[in-house]
């Protein structure tokens, strides 16, 4: 509405200003529950997760002249993403201060429908380090194939593929561990 | 894929955020930016301290800068009262060996 009032009156400045704006809202609409999931996974939580998820926004809002396409603006949004949460996760000191190995085991085996399950693999998954949590994160939240995970982390392939093999050993070992439990 | 990846991939679903996501995020983006307000006692107290540190550090080199300077000063002035009283005791044994000549 702003944009057409604009184009009447003939301020293509304003009228730019407005496309920009619909095409910037248009991707937030896209690409918000990526932004907020990877937060959220990360995070394990809802509130930070947004607010998280509201920067990176506001961030691809200040460079949206850069982004030259919608695979390069996922690209980088996965990329900034990534990297406020690590930020974010040392400033607040959010990585837990149990670590996998030391992470208790559910009382009782749960099916894999269960959502408790889902809930225990989440937990799990935020007693990771970062960089493997984000790793985790890359491939099974987003599908990503370890070169993909590389470029978007900025780290050598085998090193994504290192930390892949380590963390779903790591919970694979949690997981069966806590199934012969329930069984016993 | 194995069934224990099936299960991560379950684990790890994109989730939605609050339905109002978009409008903050938009509200956010179109804000006009603030002038740095009078009313915005924050940031003036920010620039009140920045400005307190600079001016700190400023006099506290300035002193230290005088008290160098005030310290050769006093240097100078006692190494030419010593060369005073060397010259005046060198002219005494001078005469007093012209005399006993």
């Amino acid at each position: 509405m702003i944009g057409s009032l604009a184009q009447e009156v003939g301020i293509p400045q304003a009228v730019a200003e407005a496309d920009r704006s619909r095409a910037f809202e248009a991707a937030v609409r896209e690409h918000q529950a990526m932004v907020f999931s990877v937060a959220y996974h990360f995070l394990q939580d809802h509130a930070v997760a947004e607010e998280l998820a509201q920067e990176v926004f506001l961030e691809l809002y200040r460079h949206w002249d850069e982004i030259e396409s919608r695979e390069h603006r996922i690209h980088w949004l996965r990329k900034v993403a990534s990297r406020r949460c690590i930020d974010q996760s040392r400033r607040r000191k959010l990585r837990n201060h149990l670590s996998l190995e030391e992470a208790p085991e559910p009382f009782t085996w749960m099916p894999a429908t269960d959502p408790l399950l889902k809930r225990y693999i989440e937990q799990l998954l935020g007693k990771l380090a970062e960089t493997p949590r984000l790793v985790m994160i890359m491939r099974y939240q987003e599908g990503l194939e370890p070169a993909e995970i590389a470029d978007v982390l900025d780290m050598p392939v085998a090193t994504v593929k290192s930390h892949l093999q380590r963390s779903l050993a790591l919970l694979r070992r949690k997981l069966s561990f806590a199934a012969r439990e329930g069984e016993a | 894929m194995t069934d224990f990846e099936d299960q991560l991939r379950r684990a790890l679903e994109r989730k939605d955020p609050s339905a109002d996501f978009a409008a903050r995020v938009m509200a956010r983006a179109t804000q006009p930016k603030k002038p740095l307000a009078w009313g915005n006692w924050r940031s003036w107290t920010a620039v009140g301290i920045a400005a307190s540190l600079c001016l700190g550090a400023v006099s506290l080199e300035l002193e230290h800068r005088r008290k160098v300077e005030q310290e050769g000063q006093a240097a100078r002035t006692q190494l030419i009262q010593a060369m005073h009283i060397t010259s005046a005791k060198l002219r005494r044994i001078h005469k007093r060996v012209q005399g006993s000549l």
